[in-house]
């Protein structure tokens, strides 16, 4: 039994292939089916149907949406420009420093032990309704997040690539430019891309407190109308978004770790 | 295909029928969209009670001819025969050792020895399976060894454990990839006479794939030589060496290092080529 | 390394001791264990020093608030009972959520470890409800279920599921195929297989799952609290927010903050004598040779 057992058989392959995708149009078919179903002859309000919800979302697609996705979107962008630049820079800096970050380190540590997203009211109660309190917390969720990725890739760069170009009569500067920040552009590519989905969700938890417009603000709007076809449409939109990101994170990452591949 | 007759002649000569037969058995696979010939059709008896090594460098398809007889895998074309009867589906007549132990780490020694009698299949009444496994870890000097993990035993004595567990069942055939390649050359020793004492007593058929000359010389009947990819059978040699044989000193005598040397022709080709043995 | 010299306190291309003989005084102070936890504590004493004292104006001083003063409300909630319910409830929900989210995650984890095909039909169906930040159910808990407790716990629940799943897939996907195979060979059955070695060699990963799931059902709850609640330290947090009690605010978060960092202990406890245990069931790099071979 050797690596041979890892590829399929010649014959087995398309029709399973194919199979599969038969099955799970059918499922979600299905589900859909009975859902339509449901919501039409019984439960009424509570349950909705598909087919409301469809409709919703393609009405909200000739205008209404847009406002308040890029509200949500803005807040999002923002939030993560600022954490993440922030944060890849102390992270840089500090994890050259040996003797600030062993002092430093565990206090930081002891500081993200807390569920940053908590805090949320707190800036709600500082900065108001607005965009504000959100890009704040976005960004302080981010840059924790990149802080520690960068620093744990600032203090790993390879002391052998630093000594040869030390040797070669290299300035601090230089070193610092062609070694140390490509080396931990691994780290910070990666902080990102974990920290997309939390951004994400600070920022719908920060429009749920309390806000005037965003897809969060629609979640509390149709809850709070009992309108279920809405809030299930926004659901929707709220996952198609979700997806998107984090597919354009491994996109992100393919493109700027190519050489990382290559080298592995 | 000078070879293959001669091989089928052998065993017709014998009288006895092959009790493991490769009619024209390919298999090919798919890796990427693209078809790779691991085994060219290929024709092999096997006869029954002999103990035959498969040598050959990497990719010549000697695992994926262990795999097909042992039912893991099905040929794309041609059949596999056992007994007689085409293989379908996994062959419970034989045992399998790969090079790494596949024991289970959260059980002792003897639960791990003790596992197929536990089967359905292989049902024992608990009191003659606990003397089974007391006589197997015996048999392969693991006594004082039955509470520990495997963790705690050495790379020689998880070998042992695993053989152990491979013929309580007491299978007919014994298919072995490269079991011992990552043993040190001491330990390889042991472990060769080892397994000639308890494969010769219990008249087992063992099909052996190694890349190591010298262990094949020493334990097999016939040695079938194969090369790179498609994987092909070259050549069929006959061990000469009188049974039982001293796993320790046949190495030096001079009948072994003439075959040594006839099979390292063979197998030279090959590594001209550049591909690894 | 004569070149290096030059390059003292902020010594970037080595670390305190990395070098021996180089250290400057600052280094050697800092790399004692006194050193360190001396420097951590006169930096914190510092900061609770300013925060006290700096002399800001009223409005700041509003919005700071300061460490007496939190400390003054914590010790009258810790009397008159609120930090008690909230606590609690806190805990209760968290519990439930988690082990609801759990054995659900586990069970469904087998399921579909056990049967890939399966796994595969509903993949990218389950990735799509991955992707969805999960807070966003919260709202349609609280309308299917109402503002009590039932709402948090099904959050908390989903969540943990998630995560549980996953981890258990993946512990079922990695065991060794050579080892099923042995059985196989054997004439194990299905059952048996599964029985025998899929669910024992899973566990690691379940187990590192559940681990990584308290962290999540802790926050979610709070989370939860926060959204929709009239219970729990989230709630606190949120109310007092809501009143403009900053005092009562950061009050309520250094309550957060205390059981997050207790429940980061117990946890990395846990994990030592969880590895203390596997040490057993782990090769080690060299086996013990009271014997030949």
């Amino acid at each position: 039994m050797a690596e041979g057992q890892r590829t399929r058989p010649a014959d087995a392959s398309r029709f399973g292939r194919d199979n599969i995708l038969i099955w799970q149009v059918a499922l979600v078919a299905g589900l859909l089916a009975a859902w339509e179903f449901f919501g039409r002859f019984s439960g009424g309000d509570q349950v909705s149907s598909p087919s409301r919800i469809i409709n919703r979302i393609v009405i909200w697609l000739g205008g209404e949406l847009y406002p308040h996705l890029f509200t949500t979107l803005g807040e999002l962008s923002c939030g993560m420009a600022i954490g993440c630049s922030l944060g890849a820079l102390v992270g840089l800096v500090l994890g050259r420093m040996p003797i600030v970050s062993i002092i430093l380190r565990p206090i930081i540590v002891g500081l993200y032990s807390v569920p940053l997203v908590t805090l949320a009211p707190l800036f709600i109660m500082f900065f108001g309704l607005g965009l504000l309190p959100k890009i704040v917390l976005v960004s302080i969720v981010t840059f924790f997040l990149l802080f520690f990725n960068t620093f744990t890739g600032a203090q790993q760069v390879d002391e052998d690539y630093l000594r040869t170009l030390d040797l070669m009569g290299a300035s601090k500067f230089e070193q610092f430019r062609k070694v140390v920040a490509p080396a931990t552009a691994v780290w910070i590519v990666g902080g990102i891309k974990i920290a997309l989905p939390y951004a994400l969700v600070a920022t719908i938890t920060g429009e749920l407190l309390a806000t005037r417009s965003g897809l969060g603000f629609l979640i509390s709007r149709a809850a709070e109308r009992f309108d279920m076809t809405s809030l299930y449409a926004v659901l929707l939109i709220l996952m198609a978004l979700g997806l998107l990101l984090s597919e354009t994170a491994l996109r992100l990452e393919h493109r700027f770790l190519r050489w990382r591949e290559a080298a592995e | 295909m000078n070879e293959m007759s001669t091989a089928r002649a052998v065993a017709g000569a014998a009288g006895t029928p092959a009790k493991i037969r490769l009619l024209r058995a390919e298999k090919t696979f798919q890796v990427r969209g693209q078809d790779i010939e691991a085994l060219h059709p290929t024709d092999l008896d096997i006869r029954p009670h002999e103990f035959i090594a498969l040598v050959g460098p990497s990719g010549c398809g000697k695992s994926t001819i262990l795999n097909m007889i042992a039912g893991l895998m099905r040929p794309t074309a041609g059949e596999v025969l056992y007994d007689g009867q085409a293989v379908t589906g996994p062959n419970r007549r034989v045992g399998y050792m790969t090079q790494k132990d596949t024991l289970l780490p959260w059980r002792t020694t003897r639960d791990n020895i003790r596992i197929a009698l536990e089967l359905k299949s292989h049902a024992t009444p608990r009191a003659e399976a606990d003397d089974r496994v007391r006589q197997m870890i015996e048999l392969v000097g693991l006594k004082g060894f039955e509470n520990h993990t495997p963790a705690e035993l050495s790379g020689g004595m998880r070998k042992r454990a695993a053989m152990a567990r491979t013929l309580i069942y007491e299978p007919e055939t014994l298919l072995m990839d490269e079991p011992f390649g990552a043993l040190d050359s001491q330990l390889k020793l042991l472990m060769l006479d080892q397994l000639q004492s308890l494969t010769q007593h219990r008249r087992m058929t063992v099909v052996f794939v190694t890349h190591d000359l010298g262990e094949a010389i020493t334990l097999s009947d016939r040695i079938v030589v194969l090369s790179a990819r498609p994987g092909r059978i070259r050549a069929i040699h006959e061990v000469r060496l009188e049974r039982p044989r001293d796993v320790f000193k046949v190495r030096f005598t001079p009948a072994f290092s003439e075959q040594h040397e006839r099979l390292w022709d063979e197998l030279k080709d090959d590594i001209i080529k550049g591909t690894d043995v | 390394m004569a070149p290096r010299t030059a390059v003292i306190g902020t010594g970037r291309a080595r670390r305190p001791g990395a070098t021996g003989g180089d250290q400057s005084a600052l280094e050697r102070f800092f790399s004692t264990s006194a050193g360190r936890i001396g420097s951590r504590l006169v930096l914190v004493a510092l900061i609770l020093l300013v925060w006290e004292y700096a002399p800001v104006p009223r409005a700041t001083r509003f919005w700071m608030s300061s460490p007496s003063l939190i400390l003054g409300t914590l010790w009258d909630w810790l009397f008159d009972g609120t930090i008690w319910a909230h606590l609690g409830s806190t805990l209760l929900v968290m519990s439930e959520g988690y082990v609801i989210g759990c054995a659900a995650g586990i069970g469904f984890g087998f399921l579909l470890g056990f049967f890939p095909r399966l796994s595969r039909v509903l993949a990218p169906l389950l990735a799509s409800f991955y992707a969805l930040p999960k807070i966003a159910l919260a709202p349609l808990f609280v309308i299917l279920l109402g503002v009590d407790n039932s709402s948090k716990v099904a959050l908390v629940a989903v969540t943990v599921f998630f995560l549980v799943l996953t981890s258990t897939i993946d512990g079922v996907r990695a065991v060794d195929r050579n080892t099923v195979n042995a059985l196989v060979l054997m004439g194990a059955t299905r059952t048996e297989i599964i029985r025998k070695v899929l669910i024992w060699a899973a566990l690691p990963w379940i187990f590192t799952g559940m681990r990584i799931a308290v962290r999540y059902a802790f926050t979610t709850t709070l989370l939860a609290e926060l959204i929709a609640a009239n219970r729990g330290l989230g709630f606190l947090i949120e109310l007092s927010s809501g009143n403009f009690n900053t005092t009562g605010a950061y009050a309520a978060i250094m309550v957060v903050i205390i059981c997050s960092v207790l429940l980061t202990e117990l946890l990395s406890r846990l994990e030592n004598r969880m590895s203390h245990w596997n040490q057993k069931f782990t090769p080690r790099s060299a086996p013990p040779s009271t014997a030949i071979a």
